[in-house]
Order: C-alpha cells, then sequence, then structure tokens
C-alpha cells in the first residue's frame, strides 16, 4: 500500500513449499513434543533472539466440517475472541492491546489457529488469557449479532477485488461433489442463517484436547513454560467422541475443458486461473515438484513471467503454484490483463505451459531453479513466530523435521530425467479448468475457445456455479 | 483476574531496549565517492540481505514525466554492461537469491535476500547496473506495457489506491507529493529515453545512495567488496535540492471518485503535518495509534462496535522527506452512507483536541511501540529496512535503538497539541469513494 512493488507476489511460492541452503547449515532448531493425558500436544521451541513469545494452536478441525453453514469454522474460530467466561469483548481486548499482545484466529479447510505473540515479560497474563479463550469463549449472542453485519459487509466487500475472490471460484469448478468444495470464509446466505447456536455446536465437537496442538516459541525456559502450560490445560476433560472425517473420494478426472466466467461490470482488466487437480501435503514429491513449479512460475524468471511481463509487457505478474491441502491439492496458474489483450494473454499462458511437455527443463535451468529454492528456504523459519507456525503445520500435515534437515539432500536429488515422470504424472494437461473475472461483454466470445463457458454475475451471492 | 488495567501504569516504563542487539552492533562507513554503508552481523540463518535506498522518488519528477522514478525502479533490472537484458535476475536466482524493490514518494529502495556465500555475486551484480545501466528503447516500450498493467490491477483491486491519488491531489497544489507514485496514465505512455538517462545520471550515483547489509555476513568482507565493487563509481553533482514549499492550506478540500461495484463508501481524510525530522512527528505517530491502533483504540471502538457505522479505519503516516499529510481511512458498514461516516470521525478527532487523551491509552501505545519494536528487529530482512529508514529519515541510524524511549517522552498533552494543531477541518482534504454517481439531474 505505501509502496509500489516490482513483482506483486511472484516472490513467494507455495504454502511451506520448497526449498535449503547452499552449505546444509541450516536445520530445525531443537524442540520438544509432549501429550497430555488428556490428549493435548505441546510443542515447545526456546528462542531468545528477542524478549517476545509466539503461541500458535492448532485444532484439527477446518471448513470441511462447516456442514450446511458454509463459513462455520471460520465465524467459530472468529468469535473465540468475543469475550471469554470472566472477561467481556472489550475487557478482553483491553487486557490484550495494553501490553502490546496481539491474538489472531483464523480458519482453513483442514484446521482451525489462534496464534498469540506477546513480550516475554506478560506471559503469565497472556497464557491465562489464551487458555480462557480457548477452554471457555463466550459465545455472547450480541456480539455475534454485530460480527454478522460487519461480517457480511466483509463479504461483499471481497467481491469488489477479484484477486481476493478469484480462487473461490476456481474451487468450486476443482471439487465439485468433494469436501474440499466448502468455501472457509461462507458466503452471504449461509452467514445470514448462521446462528450463535450453530457455533457453539461447532466448538463444542471439535475444540477438544485430543483434536488441538499448543506450539509455543520464544524466550523461555522450557521446563517452567511446561509446567505452566500443563497446569493451565491438563485438566481440559473431553466432553464428546470427536466427529469423523468426511470420506475424500479421489477428485474425478475432468471429462471436458471448462470456463467459468464472472461478470464485473467496471472491470478494468480480466483476471484469470487455469489449471486442475494437484496433490496432497503428503505428496512423496511435494519438494521435488516446488522446484519444477519455480521453473514454470514461482519466481521473477520463471517461465511464465518471463514470456507474459518481460517478453510481451502484457502483465505485471504471471505464475503458477500447487496449494497442497491434507487429502489433495490443486494446481493453477494465475495471471491478469487488459481486457483488450485478454485472448493473446490466455494464449500465451497456455503456450508456455505446454513448454514442460514439448521442451521439457533444461540441465542449466534446473540447476537455477534447485540453487533458488535452497537459497530462498531458511529465511522462512527465522522467527519464533515462523518456527511456531512450521510446528503446527508440521503436525497437523504430518511431516516432521526431516522435511527441513533433509531438505537440501531431496533437492539435489531431482535430476532432469526425474522431471520428465513428474511432469507427466502430476501437472493437469487436458481439460483444463479456467476461471476469468471481467467484463463480460467485452471478453464472453474470445472465451468459446477454451471451453463450454459458465456465465455468472460476481454480485450474486456465494460461488456457486 | 484480569481486571487490572489500572494498576499497570505504575509499573510504567524501565525500558531498555534489547540486552542482545545495540546500535554497536552496526558498523556504518562512507566509501571515497560518498554512498554510505551499514553492516549488522546476525548469523542466525545461513543468509543476508543486501538494501540500497536511493533518495530518488515520485518528489523528484515534474509534471509530464510523473511516474519517472518508479518506472525507472523497472529498469533497473533491464540490463547492464557485464550482465545484460534478463541477466540480472537470472544470475541472482541462479546463485540462490531474489529480489524485489519498492518506490515511493522520497525513496527508490532495491533489495536482495540471498544464501551468504552469493555475497560478491551480489556486489557484482549492483555495480554493474549503478554504473553501466543499458536503456533499451524496445525493452523501455515493454516495460511501459508493464506498468500500465501495475496501475490497473491497482485500481482495480484497491479501493484505497483508487481515491488516494485525488486525495493528494486536492492537498497538494505546489509540492510534487501531489501526484501519485506510480503516475499519469498519459505520462507512463510518453516519458522518454533522455528523461531516463538524465534520472540515472543524476538519482543514481552513489553520494545518493545508502546501503545496508544484515545477515551472517563477515564486515570486514563487505567492506572489502565495496571497496572492490562500489568505490570507483564517480559521484555526481548533488540532484538539486527540492526548494517548493506546500503553501499553508486554509480551507477544507474534497474529492469524489465513482466506482460502480463499490459495496460501501471509502472516506480518505489527509491533514497537512510536518516530516519526520520534526519534534511533533513521534507525538502525531501515538497520536495514529490512540486513534486506529487494536479494537480498542478510539476510532475502532466507537465506530466500528459501538456506532456500527464502520467496518474498518486505520491510520498512515508515510515516512517522509518534506511536510506530508496524517491519512484517516474508513470503509463504511453497509448501513451507512458517507456523510455519516464522516461526521463520526469528525467527532472523535475533535474529541482528542478538546478533551485530550487518558494516561492509560497513553501507556497502552508506549508499550505497544516497545514490542512492536521487537517484532521488528526478530528477521533480518525489517531490520534492515528499518536501519536504513531511521538513517534516512531521522537521520541517524541509532535513533532506530532509542525509538522506543523516545516515544517514552511523549506526553498526553503533547498528543492532545498535535491534534488540535494538525486535524483540524481548514486542514483537511476529504476523499469519498463511492457507487452513487457523483452527479444528478437537480444539479446546477
Amino acid at each position: 500500500m505505501k509502496t509500489i512493488y516490482k513483482i506483486l507476489s511472484a516472490v513467494l511460492i507455495v504454502l511451506l513449499s520448497s526449498v535449503s541452503n547452499a552449505k546444509s547449515q541450516f536445520s530445525m532448531p531443537e524442540y520438544s513434543k509432549t501429550t497430555l493425558d488428556n490428549g493435548l500436544t505441546l510443542y515447545l521451541m526456546q528462542q531468545s533472539e528477542v524478549p517476545m513469545i509466539d503461541v500458535n494452536v492448532v485444532i484439527g478441525s477446518g471448513a470441511i466440517f462447516d456442514g450446511k453453514v458454509a463459513g462455520l469454522a471460520q465465524m467459530t474460530s472468529d468469535n473465540l475472541m468475543f469475550g471469554t467466561r470472566s472477561l467481556d469483548k472489550k475487557s478482553l481486548e483491553s487486557a490484550l492491546e495494553f501490553v502490546g499482545a496481539q491474538f489472531y484466529t483464523d480458519a482453513s479447510l483442514d484446521y482451525s489457529e489462534l496464534s498469540a505473540s506477546f513480550a516475554k515479560k506478560d506471559q503469565d497474563e497472556m497464557l491465562a488469557i489464551l487458555a480462557e479463550v480457548l477452554r471457555s469463549p463466550r459465545f455472547d449472542e450480541e456480539e455475534f449479532n454485530k460480527y454478522k453485519n460487519r461480517y457480511l459487509g466483509t463479504l461483499k466487500r471481497q467481491k469488489e477485488s477479484p484477486n481476493s475472490v478469484i480462487r473461490n471460484y476456481f474451487m468450486q469448478m476443482i471439487f465439485p461433489e468433494h469436501p474440499y468444495r466448502a468455501v472457509v470464509g461462507g458466503d452471504e446466505s449461509s452467514v445470514e442463517a448462521a446462528d450463535i447456536k450453530s457455533l457453539k455446536t461447532f466448538y463444542g465437537a471439535h475444540y477438544q484436547p485430543a483434536n488441538i496442538a499448543i506450539v509455543v516459541a520464544g524466550d523461555f525456559e522450557s521446563k517452567k513454560m511446561s509446567n505452566k502450560l500443563t497446569t493451565l490445560f491438563g485438566d481440559w476433560k473431553a466432553e464428546q467422541p470427536l466427529p469423523k472425517r468426511p470420506s475424500f473420494k479421489e477428485v474425478a478426472a475432468f471429462d471436458k475443458p471448462r470456463v467459468l466466467l464472472v461478470n464485473k461490470d467496471d472491470a478494468r482488466e480480466s483476471t484469470f486461473l487455469i489449471g486442475g487437480a494437484g496433490v496432497p501435503r503428503s505428496n512423496p514429491d511435494f519438494v521435488a515438484l516446488n522446484v519444477l513449479n519455480t521453473i514454470l512460475g514461482g519466481r521473477f524468471t520463471s517461465w511464465l513471467n518471463d514470456e507474459l511481463r518481460v517478453n510481451s509487457g502484457l502483465t505485471y505478474g504471471a505464475r503458477s503454484r500447487f496449494l497442497n491441502y491434507k487429502e489433495a491439492g490443486i494446481f493453477y496458474i494465475s495471471t491478469f490483463t487488459a481486457n483488450d489483450t485478454t485472448e493473446a494473454a490466455i494464449d500465451l499462458a497456455l503456450k508456455t505451459y505446454s513448454r514442460l511437455w514439448e521442451q521439457g527443463v533444461d540441465a542449466e535451468t534446473l540447476k537455477s531453479a534447485k540453487a533458488y529454492v535452497k537459497g530462498q528456504f531458511p529465511p522462512r523459519y527465522e522467527t519464533s513466530s515462523e518456527l511456531a507456525s512450521l510446528l503446527g503445520r508440521m503436525h497437523i500435515y504430518g511431516f516432521d523435521e526431516s522435511f527441513i534437515n533433509e531438505f537440501e539432500q531431496n533437492i539435489d536429488a531431482i535430476d532432469e530425467a526425474q522431471t520428465k515422470t513428474l511432469i507427466k504424472k502430476y501437472f493437469p494437461q487436458d481439460n483444463l479448468q479456467f476461471t476469468v473475472i471481467g467484463k463480460a461483454e467485452e471478453i464472453r466470445d474470445v472465451l468459446k475457445k477454451y471451453g463450454e463457458v459458465t456465465e455468472i454475475e460476481i454480485k450474486t451471492p456465494g460461488y456457486a456455479l | 483476574m484480569f481486571k487490572r488495567l489500572g494498576i499497570c501504569l505504575l509499573a510504567l516504563a524501565v525500558f531498555s531496549t534489547n540486552a542482545e542487539m545495540s546500535p554497536d552492533d552496526i558498523t556504518k562507513f562512507q566509501l571515497k565517492n560518498g554512498m554510505t554503508i551499514m553492516v549488522m552481523e546476525d548469523h542466525s540463518i545461513p543468509n543476508a540481505n543486501m538494501y540500497i535506498f536511493w533518495k530518488a522518488g515520485s518528489r523528484n519528477e515534474y509534471p509530464g514525466t510523473t511516474g519517472l522514478a518508479h518506472f525507472f525502479e523497472h529498469m533497473m533490472f533491464n540490463g547492464a554492461k557485464k550482465y545484460g537484458p534478463k541477466m540480472f535476475d537470472r544470475t541472482m536466482e541462479a546463485n540462490g537469491g531474489a529480489n524485489n524493490a519498492y518506490t515511493s514518494e522520497n525513496l527508490t529502495v532495491y533489495t536482495n535476500w540471498f544464501p551468504s556465500g552469493a555475497l560478491e555475486v551480489i556486489f557484482d551484480l549492483e555495480a554493474d547496473r549503478i554504473q553501466n545501466l543499458a536503456l533499451d528503447p524496445e525493452i523501455v516500450e515493454s516495460e511501459r506495457g508493464v506498468v500500465t498493467s501495475e496501475r490497473s490491477t491497482g485500481l482495480e483491486n484497491s479501493n484505497f489506491r483508487a481515491i488516494w491519488g485525488a486525495v493528494k491531489n486536492a492537498a497538494f497544489s505546489a509540492h510534487p507529493y501531489s501526484w501519485s507514485v506510480i503516475g499519469h496514465a498519459s505520462d507512463i505512455a510518453n516519458w522518454t529515453l533522455e528523461d531516463l538517462e538524465s534520472f540515472h545520471k543524476t538519482y543514481y550515483a552513489p553520494n545518493n545512495a545508502v546501503m545496508v547489509i544484515v545477515g551472517a555476513v563477515d564486515t570486514a568482507e563487505v567492506k572489502r567488496l565495496a571497496e572492490q565493487y562500489i568505490e570507483p563509481i564517480p559521484a555526481q553533482k548533488p540532484p538539486r535540492k527540492i526548494h517548493t514549499v506546500e503553501p499553508e492550506q486554509k480551507g477544507e478540500r474534497r474529492a469524489y471518485v465513482h466506482k460502480p461495484s463499490v459495496s460501501s463508501a471509502n472516506i480518505m481524510m489527509g491533514f497537512h503535518i510536518p516530516a519526520n525530522t520534526h519534534e511533533d512527528y513521534y507525538p502525531l505517530i501515538m497520536l495514529g495509534d490512540i486513534l486506529t491502533s487494536g479494537n480498542s483504540a478510539r476510532l475502532n471502538s466507537e465506530l466500528i462496535f459501538e456506532q456500527q457505522v464502520a467496518d474498518q479505519v486505520f491510520t498512515y503516516i508515510p515516512d517522509s522527506f518534506d511536510p506530508n499529510l496524517f491519512y484517516i481511512y474508513g470503509v463504511a458498514s453497509q448501513s451507512a452512507d458517507a456523510a455519516t461516516l464522516e461526521k463520526a470521525i469528525i467527532k472523535e478527532i475533535n474529541d482528542v483536541a478538546r478533551n485530550g487523551i487518558t494516561e492509560q491509552e497513553l501507556q497502552k501505545v508506549k508499550n505497544q511501540k516497545l514490542v512492536e519494536f521487537y517484532r521488528n528487529v526478530a528477521e533480518i530482512n525489517n531490520r534492515a529496512d528499518l536501519i536504513g529508514r531511521y538513517e534516512l529519515f531521522h537521520g541517524d541510524f541509532r535513533k532506530m535503538f532509542t525509538a522506543p524511549d523516545d516515544f517514552q517522552k511523549v506526553t498526553a498533552q503533547d498528543i492532545q497539541r498535535v491534534a488540535a494543531k494538525y486535524l483540524v477541518k481548514r486542514n483537511r482534504t476529504v476523499g469519498v469513494l463511492d457507487s452513487k454517481e457523483d452527479s444528478n439531474e437537480n444539479d446546477l
């Protein structure tokens, strides 16, 4: 906002994805893992660069459990911060903000989370509040109703920015009849219909000790911290059996290419995604795929950015990415261009993408991508907050520190021959799915050549196709 | 157990900044050609960064070439003598490095992030483009398209961007802060190669820059490389000073932007304030926090949660060499219109100006400033940026370390005084972004 960036966000590759460093100096800092009798898992990692403490609490349930109320996991996590047994919303906020603490809640498809950052000197008070927020949220009806009004406004506002909603539409195309079609943020109708009771029910079912891990990283002494957490959480009892996860069918192959055109009347540019199914986080080729994606669309000199931005000036940035969830994933190319260059940009994106099969990856490019992915890896896990978040994701997705410690050798092991196999196996080649947000009147006709076009209005609540 | 905020006031402020980090950990030196360099070793990860701050921003442009500083930022990646077109990025990435850059009203800043082993390559790349940039006319044309797309996507996706240009333009009648950093579309389409050549010679001179390196490096090695690669680049005549002083504003100004897809009105207010070096700067920063830092802040608490006339509200005070603006931004709730939100914001500001703030609010902001400092320095990337910004905007990087204490010295009276002095109607520009057309059949 303050500044104008050369690269929109092409610098960030995927979720946790990718990458380590040239001389293998980078390894996972020491941490401990314990499980309390009630099933709650604790991870502790001492880091003393600054006198601060970061907490990441992960709850192993996300929007896939929303059921009929889209956005339920999200709304439940948001409402945790609106007061506890002993503190109303205002007192809670005052207590945190007075000492500069930050608490943050969120939900995603697979899990929900609560993060906190506070000064070491405030740890006793902040941990006590954290325990209350998690164990005895107030779920006050009046606060919920006020929140609902604000949240409905947020949902409407999101649609003013194609960037912030285009993936929601795309996910509907990739995951029809699949738990991952859940819209994490919900939509105007589902939120309108939600009530405080549904939040309480969700909370009761999912916020249970055996479904939760608490990660604490920062400036503390592990033994004392462990005692404090045991005191705060050890007597938390499970109230009911944990709900069963929905069953995940294999994502069906697409029988034909489709185009979803989302009309935005005052659009000055077309924003689009092209792609298909990807892979889950647990895929053994996770790291290698990130190297390949780096070449295609994961860095400034990637093929897509080079062609669409550098060589042709059609856009400010073009990229591609794999997004990996617990049971499945997606892959897409993304960019934006002026209304009248929509066809040129899509054609060029497709032509560039086809290089994966037609030309493949040469030795020099592979070498460069491997160096890049390794070199950009350590700064992702530099601060306590980043390390806490890493441990939280390790817990949810079931990977361990070998991801960090063996990262470099996993990258080094990728050779040219292997890239061909990986491209063939994982990058969607046929029956691609397109989501385009733009001014339909000007781009409707050119989209027909890419597949069967369905047209909807961006102003229509929700994301249903 | 948590209802004891009042008592915390007694525990005030024995703020010693972090024991493990001090200004003495930073080595500062100047090359013979006038470039200032600061190095801070940090071996927590095997990486380092290099920031180069050029004193060249949109304030150094003129009507007809608005947006040139930012466009130039792009051109710095498009080829020099040793490393031709595309080779800057290709070489950096093949060595494990990544880069970016940003342009503001005051500066153009280049950022390189790399495994420490690549330090020499980074110096070589930077020296080449500083000394021997090649401006290829074909690449200039293609880059115009990129920047036009950047401009367009900002306006498409960000209401802030859409309204910001209009507010700046109304608030400044003389000073170059009047135009947006990205520039006018017709200027982007029309500046010439000569404009670019002269801009490079004038502003990309080593005596017009500050370099910061933080990370797993050896200070002596950095010095050696700087002397080898950067020092031979000749200094230039210093750029001419920006002498234009914005005349005092003597009455409210207004701007209106029509955007049909906006779901509720957005308001941006801008009030003229002095530059970073002025004694009122810290009180103004803290006033911004009193108004909008956190849900318990005045505007958030009152407008979002009590009156429910806003869904979002924030303040923004850009770092600045010359007197600039104190921004207040609000997004109306679904049930409120622009006029209601505007009145509500003004009422809260007036309350601070008339009745002041509480000691508890003051202490809250002071506490937040200290914690914010720790968060900022925890990461080598933010730390490098902050060191450079303090050196440039406050005249000395050491002030970054004394900032938490300097904020401690600000009183509740200071904050009331700056609110009453600057956040007043005659000094205000109000911009409204709304879905309704600003004309109707009853207009005269």
